[in-house]
Parts: C-alpha cells; structure tokens; sequence
C-alpha cells in the first residue's frame, strides 16, 4: 500500500480570510510599535505564502528574504517557505534554487525532495503546454501558408 | 455488521502527529508509510508540517489516511495549531529515553482542549523503544498518564518498526468505533468531524490572545 507522492501540504492549503487577518493584524500592530519579532514575521510570511492570491505571494516571499538574511537560525524555514513561495507564483527557477541550497545542506530531507519532485512535474507540464502551443501555431501557419497558394495558384 | 470492502468509497480519516521536537513523529511516520528508516544525523526536523496519504484496510473497511505531520520545534507552535482542525485521530508522542518530552505532554494535551472536540481520538505513543538502555519513562508511568488523559497507549520503535502498525490500527480503529466521526449520517455538530482529512479547512484560533472565533459554520459542504 504505497504512499501517494509528492506532495507539499502548506502548497495545497490555504488560510482563510480571518486566519490570515490574525496573523497580519499582529504583524501590522508590531509595526506600529516599531519592534516586529521575527516569529511574527515568520508567521504572517508563511501564511502569506500559502494565500491563493498572487499579491499575498509576492509579499510573502518578500518578507521571507528579509528573515533569511537578518535571521541565520530560520534560514532552513526560509529556504523551504522561499522554494515554496516562488513554486506557487510559477517561478520555477527560482523555486529550484532556494529548494537546492536547502537540499545541499540537507540532502536527506524527504520535504524538500518531494518539493523538488512537485516543481519538476510543473516544469515538464508546463513545457509540454509550450510544446502543444507551438505546434497549434506551426499547424495554423501550414494552413494559412497552404491557403495562400491554393489562391495563388487560382 | 458484515465487511463491505472494495468497491465503496473509503472512509477518509484524518490523524495528527504531535509531541516535542525529536521524538520521533516523522520517522514513526516513515517507518509505517514507506517502511524506512533514516538514522539521526540524517534526518532533518520538519518545517511547519508534513503529509502523508495512506490506504489500509481495517475492521473489513477501506480507509484512507491523511496522515498530517507537524514540526515539534517551538518556532512552529502558532503555525502548526492551523492543522488541527478535521482531525479525527491525534498522535502523541514522546521520547521514552528523554523524561522531558514525557513532562510536556499536559502542555499538548491543554493544546488539544482548545483545538479539537473530545470525541477526537487520542493515542498516546512512547517512542525509541529500542533506547530500552537508557529508558527514562517506565511504560507504567505511560500506561497510567494515557489512562487519565483517555488515550490509549502504545510503545513503539520507529527505528525497530516494533509497535508502530499498532499505533495507527489502534487509532483508526477506536475513530471506527465512533461513528459520529466519521459517518455523514452519524455526524454531531461538531466541527471535529469536519472534511474528513481532505487537505483544506485550516484554522488558526486566536494564536495571539485577541480575536476571531472559530468559523465554525463555515462547511462548504
């Protein structure tokens, strides 16, 4: 009885409006006293990251960064959030990278492996898109080109 | 009840694994699901969680786990209490050989109280049982702590796979005896028995004292 995979959990599940409102209000009110924890920080980024909502996405990853490079002891988390971030926005590439660094440091983690195989499976997909595309166009061109002759030809 | 396997829908099932950081709750997962183990300096603790799905057959019925995975590390604590809701089954574990992972169980157990109904199913599951050498815990103590707290008990090794079937077909067992988990028909009120394990419908319930109460009704079902 095998295990289906892969699979990333937090790429799949989104927070609802009012949970991620909790962790922004929390986030926004630290702001305001100038002295944001890093846990909020973190908090607000990962359930930024898992929002359906592109802008959210942008802004995760955004605060993400800013947690790896202020914050050595949770840039395993941010390496993963980061992968994670950039594979929902489709930026496979980058997606790749931060999942690398981690699998270089970690090469045993099962998580990022299996991350490893969800942003492949996207990248395969989405060249055969590409691939099924180009062939819609040069299969039109055919047809136009072969249209223009057989009026020439008239 | 005559078993009626096969052909019919699987019965979702919903199981949380939680406990202090490096008991063990991802290698019992591993061991069970893919029959594996990775030693200590190979293994890397989780980031926020993890997941699993798993088919078994129990008591003649189809089952399918969704096995949620969640990080031990503190840092993960507010993140992690998302994952509670929906879960039918709860997987604590502690560390047989390290007593302070036994004394924090009142602290999981209260986290518990807060996130899903007391109908849930508990099991609690003394780990590294293969550290017998340096056991700290006495199965006796176990026993007696999962009795109070209303929890069945198990102890298990991940790294010798001894008690590990146990811990999931004791608990998906107990959740079949209690149909109202999971048995449309059955069903309460309650949003413990809410989608069955299907990745979706998180909830974050006050994670910093102040405000919003649970979206209790909010079952797009």
């Amino acid at each position: 009885m095998p295990t289906e995979l892969p699979y990333a959990a937090d790429a799949e599940v989104s927070l609802t409006y009012d949970e991620l409102e909790v962790l922004r209000l929390q986030y926004q009110r630290e702001l305001a006293q100038a002295h944001v924890t890093v846990q909020t920080k973190f908090n607000y980024a990962w359930g930024l990251v898992k929002s359906p909502m592109h802008e959210d996405q942008v802004e995760g990853v955004r605060l993400l960064q800013e947690i790896y490079r202020a914050e050595p002891t949770r840039r395993r988390e941010c390496l993963y959030y980061l992968a994670l971030g950039h594979y929902k926005m489709s930026n496979y590439e980058e997606a790749k990278r931060f999942n690398a660094l981690l699998l270089e440091k970690e090469p045993a983690n099962l998580q990022a492996r299996s991350l490893l195989q969800l942003i492949d499976k996207a990248v395969t997909k989405e060249g055969y898109i590409g691939m099924v595309l180009a062939g819609g166009v040069a299969a039109l061109g055919t047809l136009l080109v072969a249209g223009i002759i057989r009026r020439a030809s008239r | 009840m005559p078993p009626t396997p096969s052909a019919t829908q699987p019965i979702n099932v919903k199981l949380l694994l939680i406990g202090n950081a490096s008991v063990g709750k991802s290698s019992l997962l591993l061991r069970f699901s893919d029959e594996q183990w990775l030693p200590e300096d190979e293994s890397s603790a989780t980031i926020g969680v993890d997941f699993r799905v798993h088919k078994m057959d129990v008591k003649g019925k189809r089952v399918k786990l969704s096995i949620w995975d969640t990080a031990g590390q503190e840092r993960f604590r507010t993140i992690t209490s998302s994952y509670y809701r929906g879960a039918q089954g709860i997987i604590l574990v502690y560390d047989v050989s390290n007593r302070e992972t036994f004394d924090a169980l009142p602290r999981w157990y209260s986290e518990l109280e807060t996130y899903v109904s007391s109908s849930v199913v508990k099991i609690l599951v003394g780990n590294k049982l293969d550290k017998e050498f340096s056991r700290q815990v006495t199965s006796a103590e176990g026993q007696e702590f999962a009795e109070r707290m209303d929890s069945l008990f198990v102890e298990a090794s991940a790294k010798t796979a001894v008690g590990v079937k146990e811990v999931f077909t004791d608990v998906v067992e107990q959740i079949l005896d209690t149909p109202e988990l999971w048995d449309n028909a059955a069903k309460g009120r309650d949003t413990s028995s809410g989608n069955g394990g299907v990745p979706g419908g998180v909830q974050v319930v006050g994670l910093h004292a102040d405000n919003t109460q649970s979206q209790d009704s909010g079952c797009a079902c």
